[in-house]
């Protein structure tokens, strides 16, 4: 995949975009 | 538990455990029992980190924890991925270049004998007190739900678990691990689409989510920072991080996880997989607990979910009080979570019903002494669930208490023999001797798991005591590791009086009560590096 770094910079933007998700589903059904 | 919950539930362990002893065959050398001769895939890794970390206790209690106070929890484990890039970047080739055994054996490489030591028995002391606790509170909980006799299951576990462990290795523990996450993934999944399945009428998870939504439940991201609230964005990040930082990293029953690993990158893989997967099962877990809260919104459930404590409020002279409050704010809620799904304007109802029904099982819980959480899942799966599908979720818990176990009896077993007896008894035998050592080490930290479980009664306390103790130490532990891997300049005298100045830190932020146990890490980990570093105690120069 090119080098571990971009593999690490995935797992960071996963991460960001999964708080995001979660921090969106909470204001939808709370 | 019906006639065919013990065909599912005996046929999946023991598919399990035949598949584990199959793939363990031929662990004929001290290399290949405790290191699998280096030879694991990433992906059996991989499921074998995360089935050690899911105990019984995670898979019983966070579900009620979401039921009681919403999906906060998820934050606990947004540090998690972050601490597997660390984990990959550093303590991974680290440890695979030192072709190590342990993680403390590489202090000594590193450092000198005694810092190894104090480690290994900091290891020791605290993994030996977790390993049989894992046993009982699975056992302490189907005793009471189930009738089982606690004694019985707990030996019937241990001996289990003690079999394919001795005969198998760290082979036959991860390959059982890989099969018993999987099966753990399959009972979650089912009791998740059955109890949506199971909602009345029309409600469905849309109905589900708007009803745990108004209660509060729906709170997985929580901004506000506090220093003693365990569960928000801030303390998940950066003390979850830690946290899981001194797991992944410096504790054997993890590491010896990706030591198995045929490469560096394949271990890395088995991590990074972990970071990947770890959030969206905690996730899945909560949101099950959330649905079975909504469930009870429609059918009622009982005042308090222990049926022992039930028992005992059935004697106090206020439960005809206490449950005729319960019946009436019960009935207030359905009608209005009804009203509330069909679109009407009731929230504000719904709200004040929840509140009466907090405060009346607050009431019940003040006069039994007790705490329910670890009971609402299994009473909603034991009292609600199809059969067959009971006994695929009872194996799985059964699964979860398992794959900890005997993850934590291995690495206790490889410590023992690796850093104590090998390093101070007797280190210049013949590779057959360890092998035979190593097997009977593994089945004394079995028999000691079982004996020690037989202890284990007061199930909370215990477990909140445990997670105490753990991090006591873990922040002492990850600041050696930190200085042994980043600070090539600090030598032994840093690392040791740095280990002590650390714990005493822990020690004192714990009793003055100034942060939340999540911090103690942090903290921890922080004076032993600034420590280390003052002192020096520079590195022998090499002849």
């Amino acid at each position: 995949l090119g080098s571990w770094g971009r593999v690490y910079t995935v797992v960071i933007l996963y991460l960001a975009t999964l708080i995001t998700l979660f921090w969106f589903f909470g204001k939808a059904w709370s | 538990m019906r006639p065919l919950d013990w065909v599912v539930m005996v046929l999946t362990i023991t598919v399990i455990v035949s598949y584990g002893l199959w793939r363990a065959r031929g662990s004929d050398t001290t290399d290949k029992y405790l290191r699998a001769g280096r030879t694991m895939p990433w992906y059996a890794m991989a499921l074998s980190i995360m089935a050690t970390q899911a105990s019984a206790i995670t898979f019983i209690s966070t579900t009620g924890q979401a039921y009681v106070d919403g999906m906060r929890f998820v934050q606990f484990y947004f540090g998690l991925p972050l601490a597997m890039i660390v984990v990959s970047l550093t303590a991974v080739p680290t440890f695979h270049r030192a072709n190590v055994y342990t993680a403390y054996e590489y202090l000594e490489k590193r450092f000198d004998s005694k810092t190894r030591t104090l480690v290994s028995i900091i290891f020791l002391i605290q993994r030996g007190l977790a390993v049989g606790l894992a046993l009982a509170a699975p056992a302490i909980v189907l005793t009471v739900l189930l009738g089982w006799p606690d004694r019985i299951t707990t030996l019937v576990m241990g001996g289990i678990v003690i079999g394919y462990t001795v005969f198998g290795g760290v082979q036959a523990v991860t390959w059982s691990d890989f099969q018993q996450m999987l099966i753990m993934m399959c009972g979650l999944g089912t009791a998740l689409i059955i109890a949506i399945h199971l909602l009345p009428g029309d409600i469905g998870l849309a109905g589900a989510l708007t009803v745990a939504g108004a209660a509060g439940k729906i709170n997985p991201v929580t901004t506000s920072f506090s220093w003693v609230d365990r569960y928000n964005i801030w303390s998940g990040l950066f003390g979850g991080m830690f946290l899981a930082l001194s797991y992944f990293g410096c504790d054997q029953s993890q590491v010896q996880r990706y030591l198995t690993g045929s490469s560096i990158a394949q271990s890395r893989l088995s991590l990074l997989f972990n970071a990947v997967a770890k959030i969206p099962m905690q996730f899945m877990i909560l949101l099950t607990g959330t649905v079975v809260f909504a469930f009870f919104t429609f059918i009622q459930p009982p005042l308090l979910f222990h049926p022992g404590d039930m028992a005992r409020l059935r004697q106090s002279p206020d439960y005809p009080n206490l449950q005729q409050k319960f019946d009436s704010a019960f009935r207030a809620r359905t009608d209005a979570a009804t009203r509330m799904v069909r679109g009407e304007q009731s929230r504000a109802e719904f709200q004040a019903a929840q509140q009466d029904i907090d405060d009346t099982r607050k009431a019940a819980q003040k006069l039994t002494g007790g705490n329910d959480t670890n009971y609402i899942f299994l009473h909603f799966v034991t009292n609600y669930l199809p059969p067959g599908i009971v006994g695929l979720v009872i194996a799985a818990i059964l699964g979860a208490a398992m794959s900890t176990i005997s993850g934590e009896v291995n690495s206790l077993a490889t410590v023992s023999v690796i850093d104590i007896y090998k390093r101070m008894v007797h280190s210049s035998a013949a590779d057959r001797h360890y092998l035979w050592i190593s097997r009977a080490a593994t089945a004394f930290w079995g028999v000691y798991a079982v004996v020690t479980a037989q202890f284990a009664k007061n199930l909370g306390s215990l477990v909140e005591a445990v997670n105490l103790l753990g991090s006591f130490f873990y922040g002492g532990i990850l600041g050696v590791f930190a200085l042994a891997m980043y600070f090539p300049r600090v030598g032994a005298n840093g690392a040791f009086i740095g280990v002590l100045a650390g714990e005493a830190a822990i020690f004192a932020l714990h009793f003055t009560g100034a942060a939340s146990f999540l911090w103690y890490n942090v903290v921890g980990c922080i004076v032993v590096i600034v420590t280390g570093v003052l002192i020096g105690g520079a590195r022998p120069e090499e002849p």
